[in-house]
């Protein structure tokens, strides 16, 4: 069917009769047949139900999601995420480019805490050169990474509150960022997409004026979580929204592929720093927190939870940072041997693991990115029918969703 | 490299390896063939002493000659990653049983597999393109897809006028005047 062909679309009142008005972005119904069971069954509507898109430009998506709504009054019955309306497709410009260029362009994916991204293709070059970093490189790499943990679960929470229609919590949030941010900036020369990590260490070492800011902070980082998440911990309607509100038991967050806080907060204490340790974290002392709950109120506070231990893990680093090169001695152009390697980290919102084949040329034959939030979202399918539109904020916010990843 | 859970492996799917077991670094490698993906992975899953609850990830591979199904698999049981390869799909007709029954987390990611390589997983009861729109007709990840932009693969090319880029690198050397209808230009999609 080309562009200039008369279409016959399905009728926005009756989805079972078909007419010749060009299809726009509001319909919620597509213009063509059913491709899958899945897609016949959404999209046949019993007496009663109608379709709502939520999205693709809605606040609460946190990005570019369009999620069609089937609805049957207040209540959700089912829902069809739409997704790629971010997508640029970073795996094919990360193969046509060398390893090096691979490193920006995985920054905007997780465009929130771009640190996480960015070291994909730089620790699997790394994993199929066998190369060892300094160590010194390792502790900037961990501080700069908890630094960012931080900075992202400070956000959620502010997030989370403001999809719920509090305003208060987010300008603290964005307090909170925005110090680590600057810090970062100082330390990277940029304040969002930072392309500070390289094959084989960082890109230039330690910075007075980071230093100097990051002295700042620790003063009064501490204290300043507590009255933020003092906050919401203890308000009436913060907690009555979020208790009890789409509940994931273990079972179904391991099945759906979940990670993170969303695993974690149904009991399965799966950190990757832990299950399967990169980096210097072995020698970190830390906990990996769970809750049992599995519900929004459970994630919540197993965010405020892993950004005291972030805090932890950001003091010892700065006890035991070594001496020494921040750069491993490599050529500039590398040509890394035919190999195959899978990375995984711990990003704030779960496991983002890389799958990298080389061919023995300066590019990446392929670069798989596996991004948390794309799983994450999946389970709402499961989670929200049944909840009412109001409760979908609260469901999606605490599932903490990034676009740029989930979109690639 | 964890001995033990490769000698578990040879003894448990001496029937299923296509080719013997690679040891590298943290992970362990096995090949398997598309017939025993459902009897591999559900053992994996389920046995015990094998204990594979987490999917980590599932990917397409094109190398040009062949398609790939690659999954990777966390067990508390052992150290190390394992990777299953699912090797020798044609690239014509690449089909492999989907593996929704055991983690239908999976679903998301053979959707994925599907749109950018036309993998088809046999048993996903919801199969369609996951990013690509819905008219979108070719598979941007395979091999045979080219960027318009796609210098950087022929460094003797050098750079191309913008008004140029629509056209693939062998029609500009051989300019022969084609008819719009069997051209090669391969179908590039609208969010390049």
């Amino acid at each position: 069917m080309t562009a200039t062909e008369p279409r016959t679309v399905r009728s926005l009142d009756d989805p079972d009769i078909w007419v010749d008005t060009p299809a726009t972005i509001f319909d919620a119904v597509p213009p063509y047949p059913p491709r899958t069971e899945r897609e016949a069954e959404f999209y046949h509507l019993r007496d009663g139900e109608m379709l709502l898109n939520l999205g693709p430009q809605h606040p609460s998506t946190h990005g570019v999601l369009r999620v069609v709504l089937k609805i049957d009054g207040e209540r959700v019955v089912d829902l069809d995420p739409v997704l790629g309306y971010l997508h640029r497709g970073v795996e094919k410009i990360c193969e046509n480019g060398d390893w090096h260029h691979a490193i920006s362009n995985c920054d905007p994916l997780e465009y929130v805490a771009s640190m996480f991204s960015e070291a994909m293709p730089v620790l699997a070059a790394e994993k199929l050169l066998d190369l060892k970093v300094p160590r010194r490189a390792e502790y900037i790499r961990v501080l700069a990474w908890e630094l960012n943990r931080i900075a992202s679960h400070s956000l959620f929470m502010g997030w989370l509150a403001l999809d719920l229609g509090g305003l208060t919590p987010i300008l603290y949030g964005f307090i909170e960022r925005d110090e680590i941010v600057e810090m970062l900036a100082a330390l990277t020369g940029q304040r969002l997409l930072f392309n500070y990590l390289r094959i084989g260490g960082v890109n230039g070492d330690l910075t007075h004026d980071f230093m100097s800011r990051l002295g700042d902070w620790m003063g009064h980082a501490g204290k300043q979580i507590e009255t933020t998440t003092k906050l919401l911990n203890e308000n009436e309607i913060f907690v009555r929204r979020t208790r009890g509100l789409g509940v994931i038991d273990r079972e179904t967050a391991l099945r759906t592929l979940c990670s993170g806080p969303v695993l974690r907060a149904t009991g399965v204490p799966y950190d990757v720093r832990r299950a399967h340790p990169y980096s210097v974290y072995p020698e970190l002392e830390f906990d990996v927190p769970t809750r049992t709950e599995g519900d929004s109120y459970a994630r919540y506070l197993l965010h405020v939870d892993e950004v005291r231990e972030s805090m932890r893990i950001i003091d010892q680093v700065l006890h035991d940072m070594p001496d020494g090169p921040v750069m491993a001695k490599i050529p500039r152009m590398i040509r890394i041997p035919p190999a195959r390697a899978f990375i995984a980290v711990e990003s704030p919102r779960g496991q983002y693991a890389c799958y990298a084949m080389s061919d023995g040329s300066d590019q990446p034959f392929r670069l798989r990115i596996h991004d948390p939030s794309f799983f994450n979202l999946q389970v709402v399918g499961l989670v929200m029918p049944g909840n009412l539109i109001a409760d979908t904020m609260a469901i999606m916010a605490s599932l903490d969703p990034v676009m740029g990843g989930i979109d690639k | 490299m964890d001995p033990r859970l490769r000698r578990r492996i040879e003894r448990t799917f001496a029937d299923d390896l296509r080719g013997p077991i690679n040891q590298r670094l943290d992970t362990t490698e096995m090949r398997i063939g598309a017939a025993s993906v459902t009897t591999v992975m559900r053992t994996l899953h389920d046995d015990p002493e094998l204990d594979f609850k987490v999917l980590a990830d599932l990917a397409g591979v094109d190398t040009g000659s062949e398609m790939w199904v690659v999954y990777h698999l966390w067990s508390a049981q052992s150290p190390d990653w394992l990777r299953v390869i699912v090797d020798g799909l044609s690239r014509d007709d690449p089909r492999v049983p989907s593996v929704t029954f055991l983690w239908n987390g999976a679903d998301w990611a053979e959707r994925e597999a599907y749109d950018m390589f036309g993998i088809i997983f046999e048993g996903n009861r919801d199969l369609r393109r996951i990013y690509m729109p819905p008219d979108y007709t070719s598979f941007p990840l395979r091999k045979d897809f080219l960027l318009p932009d796609d210098a950087a693969r022929s460094p003797g090319e050098g750079f191309r006028h913008m008004e140029q880029t629509h056209q693939p690198a062998e029609q500009l050397r051989q300019p022969v005047l084609r008819d719009a209808k069997d051209s090669l230009a391969p179908d590039r999609g609208p969010r390049q």
